[in-house]
């Protein structure tokens, strides 16, 4: 069974919430396009640790390259339901 | 057309990695050293020249190499604490105090550490820096005295570094090869030793237009990798590196081939990391985009700095979490360069032993 792009990022931003011990937050109040740099504050090495543990839990790989721009958890979100897809 | 290196580069981001990285981390101890080390994922560097005075002349000496050497001195108190104060609000954590000569005013850089308490500074350890200032210490030694004399016009360096400094557990003596100076190290790292002073290494990379006899050739590189694979092995207790930095520093190809550096000066992109927070200030507190990395005016297809692989090899989490042994080897690069830039942080034994190659290169033998 496909899954669908809400729980594609809920399950995104429970990961997020999970690897980086976000506080006061959780997969259902996460706003989903809150920019995660200068909003949420988190940095290249977070962000790896996060697309790293995405990877495992969908099977699928993150391009070196894209992550960088996968700034919000709709952007992850939609990224992987495209690589889900294809 | 992609050059050859950039497709071995653009391969490795391509790549499926070999397995999870979940199981990668179900080794306890690989497990252990990642949680050791993400703790200080929060470290965001900028860097500082603190003024345009040094008290030797080095040849090679990058700071003396296009116009930064020309800005002129900001030695107002109050105008480093506020740029201290603005660079914390927009997310530097950590500060490294260089060019030319901090140690000659310490009075900027006590005024750096109570705002910024985390950073290094880099001296050639002549003037003694107040135990006040808790940052990393990391003293700069280019061979023997003879060759010190040479090169940097200053008689007997190691034992007035050594006078200043052993005991300091802030110090770290840097030692640079050069393509001259390979086989002096075993001298310098008896007396270090001797002395109970940390080391870790340097490799000379040249500054821009640089045509001396200080530049690498491939020959020196593999030397020098040699040499410093005996040296770990013959002091383990002194010398802080891994495996790892040794292939990263002394690979025919420089860091930013290996790794495509992060810094701005290579790296245009602002969305993320070093691309986007990073900054080199000059001597009167401005800086440029253009020029912005760790160590400007060097060579970047030359470069092999410690300072910069200390961010672009650490920077690159994502390529080398495709294998246990990679993994293994960029934890290690990363448990070491924690040891020689923070204090406070002890070193653990290195996980992997085995020369492993960079992403998508070759270890680089004879």
């Amino acid at each position: 069974m496909t899954m669908g792009i809400n729980e594609i990022t809920l399950r995104v931003s429970e990961v997020m919430i999970n690897e980086l011990k976000l506080e006061d937050v959780t997969p259902e109040t996460f706003d989903v396009d809150m920019d995660l740099v200068d909003e949420v504050g988190i940095d290249s090495m977070d962000l790896a640790t996060v697309a790293l543990a995405l990877q495992d839990d969908f099977s699928i790989r993150f391009d070196e390259d894209d992550y960088p721009k996968l700034t919000t958890v709709r952007y992850i979100g939609e990224y992987i339901e495209r690589k889900l897809s294809s | 057309m992609i050059p050859m290196k950039n497709q071995n580069a653009e391969k490795i981001r391509k790549s499926k990695p070999s397995c999870k990285f979940a199981d990668i981390l179900s080794d306890p101890k690989v497990k252990r050293r990642w949680e050791k080390v993400r703790k200080y994922f929060f470290l965001r560097e900028s860097t500082y020249d603190m003024t345009r005075k040094c008290n030797i002349r080095c040849k090679g000496c990058y700071y003396y190499q296009g116009d930064k050497q020309y800005a002129q001195n900001n030695r107002d108190p109050e105008a480093w604490q506020r740029l201290m104060r603005a660079e914390k609000k927009r997310g530097i954590t950590y500060v490294v105090l260089a060019g030319a000569e901090p140690s000659l005013v310490s009075e900027l850089c006590e005024i750096c550490y109570q705002e910024m308490p985390l950073g290094t500074i880099a001296t050639n350890g002549l003037k003694y820096i107040p135990k006040s200032i808790g940052y990393k210490i990391h003293i700069s030694v280019w061979g023997n005295d003879e060759t010190s004399y040479l090169i940097r016009g200053a008689k007997n360096m190691l034992l007035r570094q050594v006078e200043n400094y052993k005991g300091d557990q802030r110090a770290v003596f840097v030692y640079t090869f050069t393509r001259d100076n390979i086989h002096e190290v075993y001298d310098v790292i008896d007396i270090l030793a001797t002395y109970g002073c940390k080391v870790t290494f340097n490799i000379f990379s040249a500054p821009v237009d640089y045509d001396g006899s200080l530049r690498h050739t491939t020959n020196s590189l593999l030397f020098t990798r040699k040499t410093i694979m005996d040296l770990m092995s013959q002091y383990p207790e002194y010398v802080i590196y891994s495996s790892y930095n040794v292939v990263a520093h002394t690979h025919k190809f420089g860091l930013h081939d290996l790794y495509s550096c992060s810094y701005p000066r290579m790296n245009p992109s602002k969305d993320i990391g070093l691309g986007r927070s990073f900054r080199q200030y000059r001597a009167d507190l401005t800086w440029n985009r253009n020029t912005a990395c760790c160590v400007p005016d060097t060579d970047c297809y030359d470069c092999r700095h410690y300072a910069a692989g200390s961010a672009v090899v650490t920077a690159r989490l994502f390529r080398h979490a495709s294998h246990p042994l990679t993994f293994k080897s960029w934890l290690d690069y990363v448990d070491t360069y924690l040891a020689v830039w923070v204090m406070g942080y002890e070193k653990g034994k290195n996980l992997c032993d085995e020369f492993i190659a960079p992403p998508g290169f070759g270890v680089f033998k004879d």
